[in-house]
């Protein structure tokens, strides 16, 4: 479904995010990237819905080369693909419904958006996304009145609203609690199971990352130097990846047990 | 029947009750608006028309011999606005202390905030239509109608800014032995001037284009050039004024925005 | 050598502020040369009996009860409610396109910004001016000129709050694939929207006070029956509709700022 192929990405001012990556991602696989802050994961997950563009090489999704694509191509291709953020990135103002709601907009023509008149199938899609995070109840409470986990969990609803085929999250549980983490984590993985959703997350809790991944792919200043089972990654594989002895910051648990 | 659906289980909204209400009102309003106002609306359709021949009257074939006159008219209505702003601060700054609440008792204060309201209140046209037969139709007439009519607005503002300030400094002094002056010296004073030199600077700005209007009045300054050149169909003397005051209050706003930048923000 | 010659050098004023004091000092200068500045005339004529401060102490109350002028009030007050309702609705609309992540191209934007700039320049009277030129005397004028001007207060302050909004919201809405306007409505408009209110009351404050004079210039509302006392030299009858006028204006801007406080 993925394809990197000799993917490089240089931001302005020289830094080398991504060198020559190749990397296959399968339908259905739930996928976690780790490395330090600055090794690639972020700028991995946005090149993939064009967020950020390649500087040189090739990038496939589902067939279709991303750099190919112009404006409303680009949107196409992100209708199908969810997004999950750190900061949740949600209209703090308005209700949960709405934010869900917002997961509508590729298929609901735009005067109906404007007006904020909904049809009643997308209405019932994003209260089926809501129902499945277990925050159906909250769907009239503002955004800004919920706990961070809550928030997290609104934003897993508004990209499953999209009915995506696709899920990228860019360090979901960073700002939250260990045992928020593991709820929010439990939900992309039970997700991405019974709907065959393919899901890429970025974490940097190692712990976390073998607990929940199938496949970990490790980045380490832009180049990829693990890829394999979570059964695989041990003490001295991780400090390949980060290049020094682990600390405890790297993994979530008060113990640093892998 | 249908079997139940997720969004049947979806909470019902809060009742607002107030938000109908408060549409209903608004729309009320405005049909009301609509519906009395005496406009000969069919030449709402001949507008855009009209306007452009007008736009070809006055820009297509410009008098810019006459700019030099115009310019100076502009200058006049920049002197007007300038001069009202620095009076209006002579009187605001002693109204603003009479008006904060860290500096005056509260009988002073609500009378002296009464009238910075009601002069707040009078547009500045009013004002020089009272002042032109006391200084007749000259730009002094223009300068007193700014300045009355600044006072209100600049009161408010320095007292809102001197009732923000922090109460440490003032404390030191008093921690010191400071008197009454001194702690207004060094613990008022060097907290406000900035954001008082960066209001009296705003409000220049907005003088500036209420002096250039006041002229269609008579009390001096382009305004005057533009409305006597448009009645009199010169049309091309008016355009040339029109963007003569476009351009010079944009070049106001520019460089009066700067020097508040630089004032607030301190060098760098 | 003693503690006190080592101290750094005492640091003077700085150019900048030597520079804008004497700057202000001789603008000022050169200002009152060209007002030809002169309060002499001010002096005797207030300390001597005139009509115009005899009619402001005495205003004609009876212009409530005039049937011109309670049509000419009401008039203001139509235009006032109309200019308002159709330029905060295109003010809104140019501002957001006008941001840096609302434009659909830079070109969109620079040229908006530019329109921008050149409405906010023009005060009120000057729109009347215009619309009186191009449309001929009457309401419809004053309508298309307090329409023109309530755009440029309600785009610049709109504008000034769009440049702080929140923009992870934005990213959200445009990593799911939404238009650039469906992300303008739902990730932009629920965040500024009570500010927006809020400009839209004050726009409404401003157009009450600038349709009271466009008529001055023939634009409707009070502003002729204004003109006309001063004709006729009636200054009771000219400061009593005044103050009536800006009696209702207070309400008006009272009942405005009970709202604007509840919805920041």
């Amino acid at each position: 479904m993925i394809r990197f192929r000799d993917a490089t990405v240089v931001y302005d001012g020289g830094v080398r995010a991504l060198s020559g990556l190749d990397l296959d991602i399968g339908d259905g696989e739930f996928i976690v990237v780790v490395g330090l802050s600055g090794a690639g994961k972020s700028t991995l997950i946005r090149a993939i819905n064009g967020l950020v563009p390649l500087t040189s090489g090739s990038l496939e999704v589902n067939g279709r080369e991303v750099s190919s694509l112009n404006r409303s191509g680009l949107r196409e291709l992100r209708s199908d693909i969810g997004m999950v953020f750190q900061g949740f990135n949600l209209v703090d103002r308005t209700s949960v419904l709405n934010n869900v709601l917002m997961g509508r907009l590729h298929s609901v023509p735009t005067w109906r958006t404007v007006l904020g008149r909904y049809p009643a199938a997308d209405v019932e899609i994003a209260a089926k996304a809501l129902e499945r995070v277990e925050i159906l109840d909250k769907a009239r409470v503002r955004a800004n009145q919920l706990s961070g986990g809550q928030r997290q969990r609104v934003g897993i609803a508004r990209a499953l609203a999209q009915e995506p085929k696709l899920i990228l999250a860019d360090e979901p549980v960073a700002s939250l609690d260990p045992p928020t983490s593991h709820v929010v984590m439990r939900y992309l993985k039970e997700i991405s199971a019974d709907l065959g959703i393919t899901t890429l997350v970025n974490l940097h809790f190692l712990d976390l990352a073998t607990a929940y991944a199938d496949r970990i792919i490790g980045l380490r200043a832009g180049e990829l130097v693990f890829d394999g089972p979570g059964s695989e990654c041990d003490a001295t594989v991780f400090e390949s990846i980060y290049g020094r002895s682990l600390t405890a910051d790297d993994t979530m648990e008060a113990e640093p047990s892998l | 029947m249908t079997a139940a659906t997720a969004t049947d289980r979806i909470p019902s909204p809060p009742r607002e009750w107030w938000r109908p209400a408060t549409w209903v009102a608004v729309v009320v309003l405005i049909a009301w608006s609509f519906w009395g106002l005496d406009a000969r609306w069919e030449r709402l359709l001949d507008a855009p028309a009209d306007f452009w021949n007008l736009g070809q009257l006055l820009f297509g074939d410009m008098a810019f011999d006459r700019a030099g006159d115009l310019l100076i008219d502009m200058w006049e209505s920049i002197a007007i606005a300038w001069l009202g702003t620095m009076i209006a601060a002579v009187f605001a700054i002693p109204l603003s202390f009479l008006a904060a609440e860290n500096l005056a008792g509260l009988g002073t204060r609500l009378v002296v905030r009464q009238i910075l309201n009601i002069l707040r209140a009078i547009p500045e046209v009013i004002l020089a239509i009272a002042f032109i037969p006391l200084l007749g139709l000259t730009p002094m007439a223009g300068v007193m109608a700014i300045a009355i009519g600044s006072i209100g607005t600049l009161g408010k503002l320095f007292a809102e800014v001197i009732e923000a300030i922090s109460p440490h400094p003032v404390e030191a002094v008093d921690a010191v032995g400071g008197s009454r002056i001194q702690r207004f010296r060094w613990g008022v004073v060097p907290q406000v001037s900035p954001e008082i030199a960066s209001f009296l600077l705003y409000r220049f700005e907005i003088n500036v284009r209420a002096s250039a209007v006041l002229g269609v009045i008579g009390a001096g300054g382009i305004g005057g050039t533009i409305a006597q050149t448009l009645q009199f169909k010169q049309f091309d003397v008016a355009g040339l004024g029109l963007i003569i005051v476009v351009v010079a209050t944009i070049i106001v706003d520019l460089i009066s925005g700067a020097i508040r930048r630089r004032i607030l923000r301190g060098p760098s | 050598m003693a503690a006190i010659d080592r101290l750094p050098p005492r640091p003077g004023l700085s150019r900048f502020t030597v520079g804008a004091t004497l700057g202000a000092l001789v603008i000022t200068v050169l200002a009152g040369w060209a007002v030809d500045f002169d309060l002499s005339g001010l002096i005797t004529d207030l300390t001597r009996p005139n009509s115009v401060i005899e009619g402001l102490l005495s205003p004609d109350w009876a212009q409530i009860w005039s049937e011109r002028s309670r049509r000419a009030f009401v008039e203001t007050l139509q235009l006032a409610v109309l200019g308002t309702a159709g330029g905060s609705i295109v003010a809104l609309a140019l501002a957001l396109y006008a941001t840096d992540y609302g434009a659909p191209h830079p070109s969109v934007r620079i040229t908006l910004r530019l329109i921008n700039s050149v409405i906010r320049s023009l005060p009120d009277l000057l729109w009347a001016l215009l619309f009186v030129s191009a449309v001929g005397i009457g309401a419809l004028s004053g309508l298309l000129a307090l329409f023109f001007f309530s755009i440029a207060v309600i785009s610049k302050l709109t504008s000034d709050t769009l440049d702080g909004v929140d923009r992870a919201p934005i990213e959200a809405a445009v990593a799911s694939g939404a238009t650039n306007t469906e992300m303008l409505r739902t990730a932009v408009l629920p965040q500024i929207l009570p500010s927006y209110v809020s400009f839209v009351l004050y726009g409404f404050e401003i157009n009450l006070r600038a349709s009271a004079v466009i008529g001055l210039v023939g634009a409707g509302g009070i502003g002729e029956r204004i003109q006309f006392f001063q004709g006729r030299g009636e200054w009771d009858k000219l400061w009593g509709l005044v103050i009536l006028f800006f009696l209702v204006v207070f309400v008006v801007e009272q009942i405005s700022s009970f709202f604007r406080r509840r919805l920041v």
